[in-house]
């Protein structure tokens, strides 16, 4: 980014920050909560901030003009002092849902990668190794397509539903944003869950993640089968949580299964296509699994396994389970896009479009060479795709492009 | 269902309750008076050897009244002995013991529920499954996920809108570990101080018995570092660090907080990271102190159990072994013991 594209950058940060319009709104109990930020000229992470009021942090963020900004998932008593020393009392449950951890339709196809050692290039998911040198260190340009964005939205929606059908949580007590970036964050604010500690927090993402179902585990099925001494033909599952999940999602995949479907999961099973209706009818609703010809329990697991894969919500496991984990402030500004991060209802998640709700720069215009950007939506226009062009772009559209160093302003 | 009413019988069986410190306040007992009442202190003295023998608290008395001052008389002597282990041990057989009397079929739902409530649990008769009770899952979680084993997965229960539906058995599990943990927090208490004379002889007794029980029990780290003995997981971050590949941070600590628990030092450890590439001399030995606990904070970090690196991706490859142990250092230990014996 040259010095006039970030003082630009920083100036629309800046207006941002101190236009009332855009008051950050406040967590739960500000007072207890650690608060910090990235400073945005010399990239210095400014943390152990404590505010009484929340309206002191909002001077804060219109002088300083961070690039980014943080508030902890955790409660403490002292929310300034030292970590060992800060008096930890409990936490929100926080999930995080990023196209950067999910396999996402488009192939990340719009991302570059350079190697720092060879200055080998190339397009799509960043390899471990480059192919060239073997070093392992690149830089990277990443982009947010709506494909990425679908991706992770689909399993929000597999999240949202397991917090409200599984574990209870009412519509009002699951938030859900939009990260800024390419992801979703999920947080869980109430008084049930914040004194959890670490376990019972990664036994909420195994949940989530599907890690441990016991009827597809194989070390549970010998141990099972070592006590009855044969091995296990039952293939019972009942009709709540995890088991529930498997056999309606079996149903509703052998429903709509084609042959090559079933091959694509490595099942080559005629029988199961055959008698199909008899299948879904005898086994799923009726639970007789052991009473299909031709269907074994090898067949079945093979399909659970699929079926566990496909209801399973990819979140990011680190996250869910720290409970000192710093987390974006709603409201604040994404410093690698110029988005927002963004509050809507649970039930907007398919309708809420973060190129239009998440966008913080509404007016203006700016002259820009884009040296190379995708196509790309903004405030419900169509942009792009750009390549060495100078022209003049809706603020937001140029900020965006700044910051993912596709474009330089042009004085 | 109707709550039960918690009967002085109770309170001898579950001298834990919150209930059962009012019946002693209502006996007016002081530390004083706890230790010249000789037959109460004879009986929390028996209670205490007893947990550090078999993990039992003895017979009762019959006096239910004496039964729960004893209680409150164990306490002090245990905080007397200032021993972790012995508050530990203790714990655990006032847990264990209260464990077996919630399973007797004696035990009535009514007395199981109203226990629960003790610890403010969210519990109900749970028809609606079949079974005996339905729990918030919050409750469920905070005992259960520190339980080994699949069949306490969460991912294993009858879940519902919030509530986890569990049988008799498994409920009276989850209070053990509740009760363990309310024991356990009486007894963190830094040093009660000028305590009767007798309290510091039978203490000092206590010590003497523990620690041979405890000599038989730990179970010493090899003096040298045995690779052939790593667990799996850490033989494939090693080989994925050895590659210079990129390590999580969580597998950075994993392999670091490993080396340093099985008695490599932190020089060494810094050494090994030194012959990879991508190494930052500064960072790397500000972590490893970290972990050694040389910096900062003066607890020396112990790397996750294996449900943890199995959460992150970490765990690989699991052998036999790991099946039957549930922490990278308890398979160390065990494969080391396994080479030994030939
Ligand atoms: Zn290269
Ligand atoms: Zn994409």
């Amino acid at each position: 980014m040259g010095l006039d594209s970030r003082e630009y950058v920083y100036q629309r940060f800046s207006e941002f920050y101190k236009d009332p319009a855009n008051a950050v709104p406040a967590p739960p109990l500000p007072h207890k909560r650690e608060f910090g930020y990235l400073t945005f000229k010399e990239k210095f992470m400014v943390r152990h901030r404590r505010f009484e009021q929340i309206a002191n942090f909002r001077t804060v963020l219109a002088d300083t003009v961070p690039s980014d900004v943080y508030h902890s998932c955790a409660y403490y008593e002292n929310p300034d002092f030292d970590m060992d020393k800060k008096g930890w009392i409990g936490s929100d449950v926080v999930f995080d849902i990023d196209a950067d951890h999910i396999p996402t339709s488009c192939n990340k196809i719009h991302d570059e990668f350079r190697c720092v050692k060879c200055g080998f290039e190339g397009r799509g998911l960043t390899p471990e190794e480059c192919p060239c040198c073997g070093g392992t260190k690149f830089e990277t340009k990443i982009w947010a397509c709506d494909l990425c964005i679908a991706s992770a939205r689909d399993e929000v929606a597999k999240l949202l539903d397991m917090l409200e059908k599984d574990f209870g949580f009412s519509q009002d007590e699951v938030r859900v944003f939009f990260s800024g970036h390419r992801g979703y964050h999920v947080h869980i604010e109430s008084e049930v869950v914040r004194s959890l500690d670490a376990m019972a927090r990664k036994e909420i993402v195994d949940y989530v993640t599907g890690l441990g179902v016991a009827v597809l585990e194989k070390e549970d099925r010998e141990q099972g089968a070592r006590r009855k001494k044969k091995l296990s033909k039952k293939f019972n599952l009942h009709n709540y949580g995890w088991n529930r999940r498997l056999k309606v999602g079996m149903q509703t995949f052998l429903e709509n299964a084609s042959p090559e479907d079933l091959k694509e999961v490595g099942l080559r099973n005629k029988a199961l296509l055959e008698s199909k209706d008899t299948i879904i009818k005898r086994a799923i609703t009726e639970g007789k699994w052991e009473s299909i010809q031709g269907v074994s329990v090898q067949t079945w697991l093979k399909l659970a396994e699929h079926i566990r894969e496909v209801q399973a919500a990819k979140i990011d496991t680190v996250v869910t389970t720290d409970i000192h984990r710093l987390i974006r402030m709603n409201g604040t500004l994404h410093g690698k896009t110029g988005l927002k991060k963004v509050e809507f209802k649970p039930k907007e998640l398919q309708t809420f479009d973060p190129f239009t709700g998440a966008v913080a720069f509404k007016k203006g215009k700016v002259k820009v060479l884009v040296s190379d950007a995708p196509e790309f939506r903004m405030s419900g226009e169509t942009l792009g795709p750009y390549k060495n062009q100078t022209l003049e772009l809706p603020v937001a559209a140029a900020v965006l492009l700044i910051c993912k160093r596709r474009a330089e302003v042009v004085p | 269902m109707e709550l039960a009413v918690i009967s002085i019988e109770d309170y001898a069986k579950y001298p834990f309750l919150k209930g059962a410190s009012t019946q002693i306040k209502e006996l007016d007992l002081t530390i004083q008076n706890l230790v010249e009442d000789r037959f109460v202190l004879e009986r929390a003295q028996k209670r205490v050897e007893c947990a550090i023998l078999d993990l039992t608290i003895g017979q009762m008395d019959v006096d239910r009244r004496k039964e729960i001052s004893s209680f409150a008389a164990s306490l002090i002597l245990v905080i007397g002995t200032k021993k972790p282990w012995i508050k530990k041990r203790y714990a655990l057989a006032v847990a264990k013991t209260a464990y077996s009397h919630l399973l007797s079929p004696q035990t009535t739902k009514a007395k199981i529920q109203s226990i629960a409530k003790d610890f403010d649990w969210d519990i109900s008769e749970g028809k609606e499954a079949y079974k005996d009770f339905k729990i918030g899952f919050s409750f469920y979680l905070k005992n259960a996920a520190h339980m080994h084993g699949n069949e306490w997965k969460l991912v294993n229960q009858i879940i519902d809108k919030g509530l986890v539906y569990l049988n008799k058995d498994k409920v009276a599990r989850l209070l053990q570990e509740e009760i363990k943990n309310r024991v356990e927090k009486r007894l963190d208490v830094p040093e009660l101080k000028n305590l009767p004379e007798d309290i510091n002889i039978i203490a000092f007794k206590l010590n003497a018995l523990a620690q041979d029980i405890m000599g038989q029990e730990t179970e010493e780290m090899p003096k040298t570092v045995v690779q052939a003995a790593f667990p799996p997981c850490i033989n494939a971050l090693y080989a994925e660090a050895a590659a210079a590949h990129h390590l999580s941070h969580i597998g950075r600590f994993t392999l670091t907080s490993f080396l340093l628990n099985i008695g490599m030092s932190p020089e060494a450890v810094n050494e090994m990271y030194k012959t990879f590439s991508d190494y930052n001399e500064r960072l790397t030995r500000y972590q490893i102190e970290h972990i050694a606990g040389e910096r900062g904070s003066a607890t020396q970090y112990k790397p996750p159990q294996c449900s943890v690196l199995q959460t992150h991706g970490v765990c690989k490859n699991r052998d036999e072994l790991c099946r039957r142990i549930y922490h990278p250092l308890g398979y160390y230990l065990r494969k080391q013991r396994m080479q030994n014996s030939g």
